[in-house]
């Protein structure tokens, strides 16, 4: 860590009732550049059209819906963690070469009682509650800020420790949390559900040492759910899918005493080792277990099942949590933290019981494969990448194929910060970026097959949106 | 988060349970006190509303054993229970709304609770059963009342 890092992160929080505001001001000023990914929005950004500043569109018509936190801070007080701001959920609509954007903050109980007391006090992964907490349940703590799904006729935002959250698909605007059955109000509905290319949702909920799993139907009806043990209680964000199991990648950062907050009541045991669990999603009780070595990660691929019986999927992975537990924290308070560095693994789970690792040699995010291919054999995934270390976030976007062991990127070089990128029709990839020096978030489309080209058309929005997690491309 | 919810569930369900429901002393010395409890707001008027009556930190933020225990038949929109013969000095009140009449919290499969409860002061469940310094008040001498919004 440098002097500047010292003086704008840890440094002047704890000199902060030291130093006269004046002097917070000009160091303020002096933030990194990057924190435009960590800005705050105030209010709910109306429907406007885009720029095209590069390209031509192809026939190509649909909504990319995204979600990701947009509000960190409320007069003194601020969020302790990257994930624990307020979910933003964009829609940036595309029909041929016009491109438009509104984004609706979800109206969630925690964002109203925060609003009204003009204060954060909520409890998060990694924010203390304050004084003027209300937690009757974990759904007053929901954030509703992960991904953002359709499900029939309505939209999905996700958090991970509680409901879903439904969202007309034209307003933006919020019905509601979603209560799927009666007894199972405030159950945990992870943001990565894996669904079926025929549109059938599977998610599971994490509750420590087990897991409640949930299948919906693909108009998003409760269909069954049940509860499963795990090897252990991992901290779980993710698991992933073949078409017939469902695969829980447990790593060694176990829940343990409650504390808060919640991180803290995680503890990194790599002596563990990593397990993975294989549920037969018509038998739930037909369960394997495979051992991996200690690894931290957020995101997996989808996974698919080989004619002899091999799984496998792709992941993101680091050595250890230092990047939850440290990394993330320090973005929203202007500290970049030299641990974002998550590597492409291809997992494989062998007939006889072994599972292996294979490295792609890149640094990727975010892995996101065809949705017509979920659960199914496939040799593509698309992630965003090129973490330098210099600055966090990634800078590229791209494709790396496990097959031909071949990579497909585009650099968009150190003055954008790139967000997740999705398949969009049979040939396209879209996502966002967010422009430094224009200082506005834009839409890029890309030929999937010739990303290196790079975008096929971009557009400009008028605003600078904080950097989102996760979304959908809904065709028209 | 799950723990701490598991936490006050376990809190809420044991509500009233395990303690002797009568509470009629043979005859109220002027220096006892009788407490009477009001819940109301009540949403659905069906069931019974269980609470426990404690007369210490220690057992109260422990979730411990309550001094005293009832129950209370919902019919309207307001209920209320009283408590007699009690020794003057502080309390505090946890309670749940059984509307569908078992007994018991009903509860999620992680054990959250899903049934409306309420603590006295109408001290805000933290992440858990609201705390002694939140939930507890004066009982003087004679007849007193507390009002509990429960829902």
């Amino acid at each position: 860590m440098n002097r500047r890092d010292l003086l704008i992160g840890g440094g002047l929080a704890a000199l902060g009732t030291l130093v006269p505001a004046t002097a917070r001001a000009a160091a303020a000023v002096a933030r990194p550049d990057w924190t435009l990914g960590v800005t705050d929005i105030l209010d709910d950004i109306a429907p406007r059209s885009l720029q095209r500043i590069h390209g031509r569109a192809p026939d190509l018509a649909g909504t990319l819906y995204r979600n990701g936190p947009a509000r960190f801070r409320r007069g003194d007080s601020a969020s302790g963690h990257w994930f624990d701001g307020d979910g933003l959920v964009r829609a940036w609509q595309l029909r041929g070469n016009e491109a438009r954007l509104a984004a609706r903050f979800v109206d969630t109980p925690k964002r109203r009682l925060e609003e009204k007391l003009g204060r954060i006090v909520q409890p998060g992964f990694g924010t203390l509650q304050q004084p003027g907490a209300i937690v009757g349940s974990s759904d007053d703590t929901n954030a509703a800020n992960t991904h953002v799904i359709k499900a029939g006729n309505r939209l999905l935002a996700l958090w991970e420790a509680g409901s879903a959250t439904a969202l007309d698909p034209a307003s933006l605007e919020t019905q509601g949390q979603v209560t799927f059955r009666d007894d199972l109000k405030h159950m945990p509905f992870l943001a990565h559900p894996r669904i079926e290319p025929d549109g059938r949702i599977w998610n599971i909920g994490s509750g420590g040492a087990a897991v409640y799993v949930w299948r919906l139907s693909k108009h998003g009806a409760f269909e069954a759910g049940e509860a499963v043990k795990l090897p252990m209680a991992s901290y779980i964000h993710d698991f992933t899918a073949t078409a017939r199991h469902l695969v829980i990648l447990c790593q060694p950062w176990i829940a343990g005493a409650m504390k808060l907050p919640f991180s803290k009541s995680l503890t990194w045991q790599p002596e563990l080792g990593s397990k993975v669990l294989v549920l037969d999603k018509d038998d739930l009780s037909k369960a394997s277990v495979f051992d991996l070595p200690p690894l931290s990660f957020f995101h997996l691929g989808d996974a698919w099942e080989e004619k002899d019986g091999t799984i496998r999927f792709d992941g993101c992975f680091h050595k250890d949590v230092t990047f939850a537990v440290e990394g993330a924290p320090g973005l929203v308070e202007g500290r970049y933290v030299h641990v974002e560095r998550p590597e492409l693994n291809l997992v494989a789970l062998h007939p006889d019981g072994r599972a292996t690792l294979t490295p792609a040699g890149i640094t990727a995010e975010f892995p996101r494969s065809a949705p017509e291919l979920a659960g199914l054999p496939r040799s593509a995934t698309v992630h965003v990448g090129g973490y330098t270390g210099d600055r966090p976030f990634a800078r590229s976007v791209g494709s790396w194929d496990w097959v031909k062991g071949r990579h497909d990127s585009f650099d968009f070089g150190a003055r954008h910060l790139v967000e997740e990128f999705v398949p969009a029709g049979q040939h396209h990839l879209i996502g966002t970026t967010l422009n430094l020096d224009a200082k506005a978030t834009e839409l890029h489309l890309f030929d999937a097959r010739r990303i290196a080209d790079g975008p096929v058309a971009s557009w400009r929005s008028d605003v600078a949106l904080p950097l989102s997690f996760h979304g959908s491309w809904v065709t028209a | 988060m799950k723990t701490l919810y598991l936490a006050a569930t376990l809190a809420l369900a044991t509500a009233g349970n395990g303690i002797a429901w009568a509470s009629a002393p043979a005859a109220a010395p002027s220096s006892q006190a009788e407490l009477t409890v009001t819940f109301e707001q009540i949403e659905i008027p069906e069931g019974q509303i269980l609470l426990s009556l404690y007369d210490n930190e220690a057992a109260h933020d422990a979730n411990g054993k309550p001094v005293r225990g009832a129950m209370a038949k919902v019919e309207g929109q307001a209920v209320s229970v009283r408590f007699e013969g009690l020794a003057p000095g502080r309390y505090a009140i946890k309670a749940f709304h059984d509307v569908d009449g078992d007994g018991k919290m009903k509860t999620n499969p992680f054990g959250m609770p899903l049934e409306p409860f309420a603590f006295s002061n109408n001290a805000r469940p933290e992440g858990g059963p609201a705390r002694w310094k939140g939930a507890s008040f004066d009982v003087p001498a004679g007849a007193s009342e507390t009002r509990i919004a429960i829902q």
